[in-house]
């Protein structure tokens, strides 16, 4: 098991060196932060100090050296849009608000998900199974920015439950939460249904059955538990996607994350502040990954040889 | 809940009586709602002239709220200059003080804020009239400022649109940076409270303001909301009081009974660009194959645009036809009869277009017939990508070959300032400015690399008007470069517009504000509160 | 094949005709079909409501802010989305496959290796990557496709490479081997047939995806290029105006929706036929 843990590790260290590269030079070769940060009327002179005093006249390998060596310590410089801050001081100060609206996301679509996957399953082929898919089916089939808007006019505008947008508590998360979740509860309900199907098919369901064991407690106690862990390993995929699906959520709704904050800083060309939400992306997407990985190898054994 | 709901003002409003014994005033908070900033600092020298700060800060000259001439509501009480506009002399007001105690405004604390605005690090918009500018403090409140070259325009430096806000010293020696970073002394009648990257930022009111006036409402929070549509429905559903709405969606709000209130005065020229024609002779960089470059072309583009369409689609109906971009009334070399001319010379007039590209040959003698246009996403021009379609629909409707372009401001920006922005291209919405820096800045060499136009006539105009201090010559100077300009359809002048938002009638009652900043609002102090 | 009447019988009918009638039929037959010039503005018409809304039936599903014709429009658009999820998809499918196939074969250092690689596509976020290449080289068709095929090619590797890794071991691979195939002749005569089944399934579940992607980025600013009137950016032009001209971006989302719920619908009864076990998402 130690070993196991050991590999992924490390594989996951490659992935991470090989994303700095990929990030450096892609958001060097966006342009310069100059370009962004001066007026229309900037002089040559304006353009030429503050290229100096920003560092971007240094050699593209000296300035790899010197982001790769800071962001080994978790230091990925200054924000050039944000002044007065550092960019891993902005993404932190960001980062709550998209952790939250995630895991409401992820809260919403599991307890939709997994009740519906479950019951199609049980009833399968009947007029549940086939409306249960559909209402799964319709969240892949809104763009997620447009469903959102719709979301927001009906709820918040016409019917006034909710507030439109911006930060504050539950009631301003559950639309874009919504927005966000329903995209995934396709994909996880039928995820579910496939290994419940499984399942429910094993003698060892059959045989719960035959000995009278009550139908609820065959279905939830004997199955699920056993079809659980393919729902599991899809937290993983689950993770990368909410965090993707944030920049356009949260863009609609002015929630002040760091999906709102990439495509400012993108935007922007603001290196330090693109570098360090991307790196966070992928240490968080390939985290869950890691995790879910080790969970899988605890429940089943046989992945750790393979 | 509902009720819970109803209750609790009315609970808080007897302990409130119980606990002071006055009678309570309703503590009013007015949310405004804006598309992000290109920069969210404190330090203002750090944006391109970001007005958010505009609530707390303050420069040394202020403007009046429906002339929108040069005033002293600002921090200088009077000004002079010398004989050639190369030394200016600013009064401070005595009274004047920053906020969180900091201290009066003195000449130090100008002196001071010259200096970070002049910085390295510096991005502040028109910036090169504070070049090589020498403050100096000749008592605790009189301050100098001795320029390289004469400059009559110099005030701009300090009004509304201006490029130095006045920070305090005392803050800077006790806190450094840091404490600007945390919260900025200003000078205004709304003091600094919080900003929250991303969201926005708060002020609040200043009891007993040195100016004598204070706010008439307790709070005033700037929320930032990229999407339009969600701005609409802040506004709709009574979230936010004002708010800033392109216009394409400013009908749907005024049909649901809420308010527009426009500047006093126009506030904003648009207008696309032929950007490359850099017509002076021996200019090497000069891309010989642009259509454009032919003076025939650039009228038959003029021809093809119908104006009032584009006023129709683009500005909900409300704006003026512009005869020379950069022209207006307020300022020097203004030429009434080109506005009279315009008709004439660029009305919408298919058949002459034709006519014009048939005699230069278009599209055979011309080996890269094409015309690039420009989509851009800008935040505060949402307007852009329609626009070039556009204009791809006017053009194409004359027979011109067309594509469209797209690409975001800061990659444009990198084109223009490698003079490779070789495309029919709208520009940000020019804010009225002295007719010195919109001319330097887009039709002359000296507003290199990022102009688009150059020609001799121009030039030699140019190099007489930098350095006269004659009034009457430098109008007729300026008159003789944007006449220059409109004979030679240097540019597609389009509309001049006014600033505009949109209030809920039931909490805002009224706001002047004169379109002197770069969004065209200010004055927040000034914003009546319905009761 | 024996399998095909069975399936003919439960064909599912009604996605079928939903996606003929919204996306194939027009796709095809734009030019003659469409009612107007898809590009043409008639500035007059501005904004026009559809027939039945108070418009009229030149404009049948009522005009945009240029007055161009939204049924002309969504029928061209039809054009795009088909081109764009067959394009993408096949190549994604293509490299996923591949590489797939090397990795489960080959197995040790070149599996791993490519492994990585599928770690790395997943862990940058493909929304992110798209709009730093889109400040570099400006919106464009190559570039909605190379999002595509970035986004989808991983799903499809992880997918064969699980199934080669199965499949190597079987006895019919192994006599294949004795018998003196060559590894090439291997994967093509007797690995890849097994795998196809889930690879088209995979195909077709993921048209719906790559379509509401391309919506999306066209959503940031970097989708097809106007004036092409792709469905995403239809919808994405509309939305501004989504409550006094509520039909600029409601029929193209509806043309998305309707496509996007009939392709699932129609790739889940594929799954149950041709590889009921598969479980990809």
């Amino acid at each position: 098991m130690l070993r196991f843990i050991f590999t992924r590790l490390s594989h996951m260290l490659i992935a991470l060196f090989v994303i700095t590269v990929i990030v450096f030079s892609l958001s060097h070769l966006t342009g310069s932060p100059i370009d962004a940060l001066l007026p229309d009327d900037a002089t040559q002179q304006q353009i030429d100090s503050l290229t100096e005093h920003l560092g971007l006249d240094r050699p593209y390998y000296v300035q790899y050296l010197t982001f790769l060596q800071n962001a080994a310590v978790g230091d990925f410089g200054d924000s050039t849009k944000w002044k007065g801050n550092t960019a891993a001081a902005v993404v932190l100060e960001r980062l709550p608000a998209t952790l939250k609206l995630g895991g409401l996301a992820v809260l919403i679509s599991v307890v939709v998900a997994i009740p519906l996957g479950v019951l199609s399953a049980v009833w399968r082929g009947s007029v549940f199974d086939r409306m249960a898919g559909v209402i799964a089916l319709l969240g892949q089939s809104f763009p997620a920015f447009w469903l959102g808007i719709i979301l927001m006019w009906i709820f918040a505008v016409m019917l006034g439950w909710f507030p439109t947008s911006g930060y504050g508590g539950l009631s301003y998360m559950i639309l874009p939460a919504i927005a966000m979740a329903w995209f995934q509860i396709a994909a996880l309900t039928r995820l579910t249904r496939s290994a419940m199907l499984e399942v429910l098919d094993t003698e060892y369901v059959k045989l719960a059955r035959v000995k009278g064991v009550n139908e609820r407690s065959v279905i939830w106690k004997h199955a699920f538990r056993n079809a659980a862990i393919v729902p599991v390993t899809y937290f993983g995929v689950l993770a990368g996607s909410l965090l993707t699906g944030s920049v356009v959520v949260e863009t609609v709704f002015a929630w002040p994350g760091t999906g709102l904050l990439a495509i400012d800083a993108i935007r922007g060309r603001d290196f330090p502040v693109v570098q360090s939400v991307v790196m966070f992306f992928a240490v968080f997407y390939l985290l869950a990954n890691f995790l879910v990985d080790v969970l899988y190898a605890v429940v089943d054994p046989r992945i750790r040889f393979s | 809940m509902f009720t819970l709901k109803l209750i609790t003002p009315a609970v808080l409003g007897s302990f409130l009586i119980a606990a002071v014994g006055t009678v309570p005033v309703q503590a009013q908070t007015i949310e405004m709602v804006m598309s992000p900033p290109a920069v969210e600092t404190n330090r203002y020298w750090n944006t391109p002239g970001d007005f958010a700060l505009g609530p707390s800060m303050q420069g040394l000259v202020g403007h009046d709220p429906v002339t929108g001439a040069y005033d002293n509501s600002g921090l200088a009480e009077s000004w002079s200059h010398n004989d050639d506009f190369t030394v200016w002399t600013f009064k401070l007001k005595p009274e004047a003080e920053f906020h969180f105690g900091w201290g009066a405004v003195t000449a130090a604390d100008v002196v001071h804020s010259l200096a970070l605005h002049t910085g390295p690090d510096t991005t502040l918009n028109g910036i090169s009239q504070l070049e090589g500018a020498v403050a100096e403090a000749i008592d605790d409140h009189t301050v100098t400022f001795t320029l390289p070259a004469p400059q009559v325009d110099f005030l701009f430096v300090h009004g509304g649109r201006g490029s130095l806000v006045i920070y305090s010293k005392a803050q800077f020696d006790k806190e450094g940076l840091e404490g600007y970073d945390a919260k900025p002394a200003g000078t205004a009648n709304l003091q600094y409270v919080e900003r929250n990257i991303g969201q926005g930022l708060t002020f609040e009111k200043v009891e007993n303001h040195w100016s004598g006036q204070d706010a008439q409402y307790d709070r005033l929070e700037l929320n930032f909301v990229a999407e339009p549509a969600t701005t609409l429905a802040q506004l709709l559903s009574k979230e936010a009081d004002i708010v800033i709405l392109p216009r394409e969606l400013q009908g749907d709000a005024l049909g649901a009974g809420f308010k527009a209130i426009p500047s006093t005065n126009a506030s904003n020229q648009t207008t696309m660009l032929f950007n490359g024609t850099f017509l002076l002779p021996g200019y090497d960089g000069l891309d010989e194959t642009l259509p454009w470059l032919d003076i025939r072309i650039r009228e038959a583009i003029n021809r093809s645009i119908d104006r009032q369409a584009v006023i129709d689609v683009l500005y909900d109906g409300r704006a003026e036809i512009l005869p020379v971009f950069g022209m207006d009334p307020r300022h020097e070399g203004y030429v009434p009869e080109l506005a009279e001319r315009f008709e004439a010379a660029y009305g919408y007039d298919l058949e002459k277009a034709q006519a014009l590209m048939a005699e230069a040959g278009y599209p055979e003698s011309f080996s890269n017939p094409v015309i690039p246009i420009l989509s851009s996403t800008l935040a505060g021009n949402p307007e852009f990508p329609a626009m070039a379609e556009l204009m791809q629909v006017f053009l194409d409707e004359a027979g011109f070959q067309t594509e469209i372009v797209e690409m975001d401001w800061a990659s444009l920006g990198g084109l223009r300032s490698a003079r490779e922005a070789k495309m029919f291209h709208p520009m940000r919405n020019l804010p009225v400015k002295p007719s010195a820096v919109g001319i330097r800045n887009y039709y002359s060499a000296t507003g290199g690399p990022r102009n688009n136009y150059e020609d001799e006539v121009i030039e030699g105009l140019m190099e007489k008007y930098m350095v006269s201090i004659d009034v009457d010559e430098r109008n007729e100077l300026a008159g003789a470069i944007f006449t220059r300009v409109f004979e030679q359809y240097a540019v597609a002048p389009l509309a001049s517009i006014s600033a505009e938002v949109i209030v809920n009638p039931e909490t805002v009652s009224a706001w002047t504000f004169p379109g002197t900043t770069s969004v065209g609002v200010s004055h927040f102090g000034s914003i009546v509160p319905a009761n | 094949m024996a399998n095909t009447p069975r399936f003919l019988g439960r064909l599912p009918i009604l996605p079928i005709a939903v996606l003929m009638l919204v996306l194939v039929m027009p796709a095809l037959l734009a030019d003659v079909i469409a009612p107007h010039d898809p590009f043409k503005a008639y500035l007059r018409n501005r904004l026009q409501p559809p027939l039945f809304f108070g418009g009229t039936a030149e404009f049948i599903l009522g005009t945009d802010r240029l007055g161009r014709d939204i049924l002309s429009r969504i029928m061209h658009g039809a054009r795009y989305a088909l081109v764009i999820s067959l394009v993408g998809i096949i190549l994604g499918a293509i490299v996923g496959t591949v590489l797939g196939l090397i990795a489960g074969y080959v197995r040790g250092v070149v599996d791993a290796l490519i492994m990585r690689v599928v770690d790395i596509t997943f862990a940058l976020p493909s929304i992110l990557l798209a709009l730093a290449l889109a400040s570099v080289s400006g919106p464009s068709f190559q570039l909605v496709i190379l999002v595509v095929v970035f986004v989808i090619w991983g799903f499809f590797a992880r997918q064969v490479r699980a199934e080669t890794l199965i499949l190597r071991e079987r006895d019919f691979v192994a006599r294949a081997r004795v018998a003196g195939a060559s590894d090439i002749r291997i994967l093509r005569k007797y690995i890849l047939p097994n795998i196809i089944n889930t690879i088209v399934v995979l195909a077709t579940l993921q048209i719906g995806v790559v379509i509401v992607l391309e919506a999306t980025l066209s959503f940031l600013g970097i989708g097809i290029p106007r004036p092409i009137p792709a469905w995403g950016l239809l919808v994405a032009d509309g939305r501004q105006l989504i409550v006094s001209s509520w039909w600029i971006s409601f029929f193209p989302g509806m043309a998305i929706l309707l496509t996007v719920l009939s392709v699932n619908m129609l790739g889940d009864s594929l799954r149950d036929w041709l590889d009921p076990k598969l479980r990809q998402v």
